[in-house]
C-alpha cells in the first residue's frame, strides 16, 4: 500500500472513528472529574472495566442486548460514582484550606490507585481472571470499500453521539456553565454562588456514567479481562493533556486526533509502533502545547 | 485526613483475628496427615487470564483424587490438599514461593505453575533442593537447555517443531505464499523466528510479515495489509488476548483464506462463544490432544471437565496439565515420597496418559509428536500429522 493509498483508505478512517469515539467517551469522564475537583481518578478504566462485565453478564445470562442495558449499566456506574462522592471525596474537599487542598491532588492519586487495584482484584476473584467476550451484532456491511462490523459501527454511533450531547449539555446549559466556571476559578465560582457541591456530585456522576457505558461499548469489541482497565485511563489521559483540561469540546477533537495518529500511524510504520506513538503525541503535546492542543482559545480567555 | 486511634486499633484486631483463625485451620489439618501438594500460580496480573484452564484442571483432579479416597502414595490412599500461592505473574515471585513451599512449608509434592518463563525461573530452586516437578504448560527450545534432572516437560508444542511441522502442512494444501503476523510474546515470537526460515526453505513465499504489541485494541492497519497482499494462507501467531481480535476484524475486513492459522486461543473454550461458531469453524491451531478411544481416560477427562466447568477443556493447557498429573499419580504410587526414587522412576518410565504413551528422554518427552487440530463442526479435531490425525483438514469457508 502506498502512502497517499493509505491515507485515503475508508477502512483505515472508520478504525480511527471507532477508536478516536471511544477515546472521547472514556476521556470525557476523566476529565470532567479532574477538571472540577482535580482529582485523578487513575480508577477510570477499572470503571470501564466493570461496564464491559455487566454488559457480558447481561447478554451471556439473560440474552439481554448490550444496547439495550447501556442506559441501566451507565447509570449504575452513575450511583457508584454518587456514592464514591458522597462516601469519601466530599468530607476531604470539604476543607478548603490551601495545603489541604494542595494536599489534596497527590492524595486522590493514591486512593483512586489504591481504588483500581482493589475494584480489578474484586473482579478477578468474582468474575475469574478468564478473558471474556461475546459474539453481538456480527455482521458486516459494506459501504463502497469500507466494511463494518454491526457492533463497531454502533459503538461508533453511541459514543459519538453521548459525546456530542455532553459537549453541548456542558457549552450551553446552566449547569455547563457552572461546570465550566468550577473548572477555571473554584473560589471565584463559590464566590458567585455556584452551587460548587452540586457541580461537584453531577460531575461525578456523569464521568462515572460515561466510563461505565463505554465499557458497554469496549466489552462488544475485543476481548477484556479484569485487568484490561488501565490502558484505557492511560488513554483517557493522553487524550485529556492533548485536548487542555477541562475544555469538552477540545477532548472531543483531541480523542479524534488520537484515534487518527494511532490507526494512520501504525499502517505507515507497524503495529509495534503503537505506543510510541501514543506516548510521543503525549510528549509532543506537553512540550508544544502545555494548555493542550485546542486549548488556545480557553487559555487566552 | 483524621485516621482515629481507636480505628487503627479495631483494624489491627481485625488481622489478628484473621490470622489466629487462619493458623488454627492450619493446625487443625495438619492433625490428619493429608497430602500437602504445593504450587504457585498466576491469579493477578497479565497472565491471570491464561491460568484457569490448568487451574481447573488441577481443581478436578483433587475433587476426583479425593473422591477416591485420596492419592495412592506407595500403597497408602491419603487426602490431597493444595498449598497455593498468588506468584501475580511474575516468575521471580515464583521462584521465592517455590522455595517456600519447600523449606517452610514443607509440601510433600510440587505441581507446576503456569507458562514458560516461571518453568524456566523455578528449574534451579527444584535443582538446590532435589526436588522433582512434573511441568506441563511450557513450551520453548530453551527448556531443552535446562539441566536435566528434577523437572520435566511433556509438551510437543516446541517451537522449532511447530514450524517444521506447520510448513509441512502448509506444503500438502499446495498454499504458495503466506502472511504472517505475530504478537511479539515470547512464544510466538519464538514460533515466527523458527517459521519463516522454514517457509523460505520450503519455497512457500512470505508476502506480508509483521508484529503487534500485546496491548493491541485495533488491527484494521494491519489486516487491510495482508488483505491487498492477496495470499493462500494467514498465520496469525496471536496469543489469547488478541485471537478474538483478530477473528473479529478478519470478519469485518473478509480474510477468506482457507487455511487460517491461529496459534494460541482457539483451543479454549471460550473461543467459539467469544467469535461466535461460525467464525470459529475451520481454524487451526496448536494442540496434541482431543478425546479418542484409544487414549484411556481421554473422554472420561473431558466428560469430568465439562461436567464441573460447564465448558470444554483447554484441548493444550488443560491436556498437558492434566498428563503431568497422571505422571505424577502414577510415580508416587511406585515410589512413594523418597524424592530420589521419583525422580529416577519419572527419567525411565513410559507413561500411559490421556495423550498416549510419555516418555521422557532428559527433560523431553520423546513420544507425543507435534500437532495442530481444527474446529470442525464445533468439535477440536486432530488433523496433522496424518499418523494420528481424527479427522482430514477442510478449508475455512469464511468467518
Amino acid at each position: 500500500m502506498t502512502v497517499l493509498e493509505t491515507l485515503l483508505s475508508g477502512q483505515l478512517l472508520f478504525a480511527a472513528l471507532v477508536t478516536g469515539s471511544l477515546y472521547a467517551l472514556i476521556a470525557l469522564g476523566l476529565n470532567l472529574v479532574y477538571g472540577t475537583m482535580r482529582l485523578l481518578n487513575v480508577a477510570h478504566g477499572e470503571v470501564v472495566m466493570l461496564g464491559a462485565y455487566a454488559a457480558y453478564w447481561a447478554f451471556t445470562a439473560w440474552d439481554l442486548s448490550p444496547l439495550l442495558v447501556a442506559p441501566v449499566v451507565a447509570a449504575a456506574g452513575g450511583l457508584l460514582g454518587y456514592a464514591l462522592y458522597r462516601g469519601i471525596f466530599k468530607s476531604l474537599l470539604a476543607d478548603s484550606s490551601a495545603a489541604q487542598v494542595q494536599r489534596m491532588e497527590s492524595n486522590s492519586l493514591l486512593l483512586f490507585f489504591g481504588l483500581s487495584i482493589v475494584l480489578q482484584n474484586a473482579a478477578a476473584l468474582v468474575f475469574t481472571p478468564n478473558n471474556r467476550a461475546y459474539n453481538y451484532l456480527g455482521t458486516v456491511y459494506h459501504l463502497g470499500s469500507v466494511s463494518m462490523t454491526g457492533n463497531r459501527l454502533a459503538a461508533l454511533c453511541v459514543a459519538g453521539t453521548c459525546c456530542l450531547l455532553v459537549a453541548l449539555f456542558l457549552g450551553r446549559s446552566v449547569f455547563g456553565l457552572a461546570t465550566r466556571a468550577v473548572i477555571e476559578r473554584r473560589e471565584a465560582a463559590f464566590i458567585v454562588g455556584v452551587n460548587v457541591d452540586r457541580v461537584q456530585w453531577l460531575s461525578f456522576v456523569l464521568g462515572f456514567a460515561s466510563a461505565a457505558l463505554a465499557g458497554v461499548l469496549v466489552s462488544m469489541l475485543g476481548q477484556f479481562s479484569p485487568f484490561s482497565g488501565f490502558p484505557y485511563t492511560i488513554a483517557g489521559f493522553i487524550v485529556i493533556i492533548l485536548g487542555g483540561l477541562g475544555n469538552a469540546m477540545a477532548g472531543l477533537l483531541a480523542a479524534l486526533l488520537l484515534g487518527v495518529i494511532e490507526t494512520y500511524g501504525v499502517a505507515l510504520t507497524s503495529a509495534n509502533m503503537r505506543s510510541m506513538l501514543l506516548y510521543g503525541a503525549f510528549v509532543a503535546a506537553l512540550l508544544l502545547f502545555p494548555n493542550g492542543v485546542f486549548a488556545r482559545r480557553a487559555a487566552a480567555r | 485526613m483524621k485516621f482515629s486511634f481507636s480505628h487503627r486499633r479495631a483494624f489491627v484486631g481485625g488481622i489478628t483475628a484473621a490470622l489466629l483463625a487462619l493458623t488454627a485451620g492450619m493446625a487443625s489439618a495438619q492433625a490428619d496427615k493429608p497430602l500437602r501438594i504445593g504450587f504457585s500460580m498466576a491469579r493477578t496480573g497479565m497472565l491471570a487470564n491464561a491460568t484457569p484452564s490448568q487451574m481447573n484442571t488441577y481443581e478436578l483432579w483433587r475433587e476426583q483424587t479425593n473422591a477416591k479416597g485420596g492419592m495412592d502414595v506407595g500403597g497408602v490412599r491419603r487426602k490431597v490438599e493444595f498449598v497455593v500461592f498468588d506468584d501475580q505473574s511474575k516468575p521471580e515471585q515464583a521462584v521465592r514461593i517455590y522455595e517456600k513451599l519447600i523449606t517452610d512449608d514443607k509440601v510433600d509434592l510440587l505441581l507446576a505453575p503456569w507458562g514458560t518463563p516461571f518453568h524456566l525461573a523455578i528449574a534451579p530452586v527444584l535443582e538446590k533442593f532435589k526436588f522433582p516437578m512434573v511441568g506441563n504448560t511450557a513450551a520453548s527450545v530453551a527448556l531443552r537447555q535446562v539441566k536435566p534432572g528434577y523437572i520435566w516437560f511433556p509438551t510437543s508444542a516446541i517451537p522449532d517443531r511447530i514450524g517444521a511441522e506447520l510448513t509441512a502442512m502448509l506444503k500438502t494444501q499446495n498454499v504458495k505464499s503466506v502472511a504472517v503476523l505475530s504478537n511479539v510474546l515470547p512464544f510466538t515470537k519464538e514460533i515466527k523466528n523458527f517459521l519463516e526460515p522454514e517457509l523460505k526453505k520450503a519455497g512457500i513465499e512470505i508476502k506480508v510479515s509483521t508484529e503487534y504489541p500485546p496491548d493491541i485494541a485495533d488491527m484494521t492497519s494491519t489486516l487491510t495489509q495482508i488483505k491487498q497482499a492477496n495470499v493462500d494462507a494467514v498465520l496469525a501467531l496471536a496469543y489469547p488476548g488478541d485471537s478474538v481480535l483478530y477473528a473479529k476484524q478478519a470478519k469485518e475486513l473478509g480474510l477468506n483464506q482457507p487455511f487460517q492459522f491461529v496459534a494460541i486461543g482457539p483451543s479454549d473454550a471460550f473461543f467459539p462463544k467469544a467469535v461466535g461458531a461460525a467464525s470459529a469453524e475451520g481454524v487451526v491451531t496448536i494442540a496434541h490432544w482431543s478425546p479418542r478411544a484409544e487414549w484411556k481416560g481421554s473422554q472420561a477427562f473431558y466428560d469430568a471437565y465439562v461436567k464441573k466447568f460447564g465448558e470444554d477443556p483447554d484441548y493444550l493447557n488443560s491436556a498437558l496439565a492434566w498428563m503431568s498429573l497422571e505422571i505424577l499419580e502414577t510415580t508416587v504410587a511406585k515410589t512413594g515420597l523418597d524424592k530420589g526414587k521419583m525422580r529416577d522412576m519419572i527419567s525411565s518410565t513410559t507413561f500411559d496418559t490421556i495423550n498416549g504413551k510419555v516418555k521422557f528422554e532428559g527433560v523431553q518427552n520423546v513420544i507425543t509428536p507435534t500437532a495442530f487440530v481444527q474446529t470442525q463442526k464445533g468439535k477440536l479435531q486432530l488433523v496433522w500429522p496424518a499418523s494420528m490425525a481424527s479427522s482430514k483438514f477442510e478449508a475455512k469457508k469464511g468467518w
